[in-house]
């Protein structure tokens, strides 16, 4: 297969879509899966290089290890979203500043 | 390769159906009015990145991203969706902010990702002895930070979620 282009613009229109979700929607929830697309874009960018390098399994190893980590951060955001619920009843990132101190 | 030769090679047709699936599943994602499709959709996002991180070669990575992105963490948030009553979108006013951002982003990376005009790539085969033997030998100390940060991340999420609200 020719072309790395392919993919990496493939990953920057993905990246594009999940930033705009993430500047522009308010609720907590939609904005972490905005940015759950850019994971996965970055992803993708990640083992597209990786895959053009001369060292492939290098790329991997981070890759497993950043799917990982991506798991571990989805627990938290969901858990604080639960939290903000339980408390506000409302997903509203801007209630976010009243949980100060 | 000639451009008739690359619209007839399967691996080409197969990426093009599955970058549609996946720019389709991420506006699905960002602009759904429901949550729960649009944590569904992440899901189909997730399987169409699989199946190209397959393409590129990387088939146990792929392997790892389907049972552990979307059999752990894409599941998870979908049955915590459930919890939420679902509540009108609030958009903030930035619209025409977040399309220029968006646009000068992807001039960024194809700028960036212009070095790779015409290069060509080569789908890679990984040995999984040699993937293994990085992680327990060069990458040790962050698996342990890795796999410490989840056990964290585990005690974390359930503190949060049974906390008492006064």
């Amino acid at each position: 297969m020719e072309l790395a282009l392919l993919f990496l613009s493939l990953s920057a229109a993905m990246f594009g879509i999940g930033l705009y979700g993430l500047i522009s929607k308010r609720n907590m929830l939609r904005m972490l899966l905005s940015a759950e697309v850019n994971f996965n874009a970055a992803m993708l960018a990640l083992l597209t290089l990786a895959s053009s390098s001369s060292s492939p399994a290098t790329g991997g190893v981070i890759a497993l290890l950043a799917i990982g980590i991506a798991a571990a951060d989805i627990g938290i955001m969901v858990s604080i979203a639960i939290l903000m619920f339980q408390l506000k009843r409302r997903l509203d990132v801007y209630e976010l500043r009243k949980f100060r101190g | 390769m000639s451009a008739l030769d690359l619209a007839i090679d399967p691996s080409f047709i197969a990426f093009l159906a599955i970058a549609v699936m996946a720019i389709l599943s991420s506006l699905l994602v960002v602009e759904h009015k429901s949550l729960v499709y649009s944590a569904f959709f992440l899901g189909v996002l997730g399987m169409a990145n699989a199946a190209l991180f397959a393409l590129l070669g990387f088939t146990f990575i792929a392997l790892f991203h389907v049972a552990v992105y979307i059999g752990a963490a894409v599941t998870f948030i979908l049955f915590s969706i459930t919890m939420f009553e679902e509540a009108p979108s609030i958009e903030r006013p930035f619209r025409v902010v977040a399309g220029f951002t968006v646009l000068l982003t992807f001039l960024f990376l194809a700028v960036i990702f212009g070095i790779y005009l015409g290069k060509p790539l080569q789908p890679s085969y990984v040995d999984y002895r040699e993937l293994a033997r990085l992680l327990t030998q060069n990458y040790w100390f962050a698996l342990i930070v890795a796999a410490l940060t989840l056990v964290t991340t585990l005690i974390e999420a359930i503190t949060l979620a049974r906390r008492e609200v006064k």
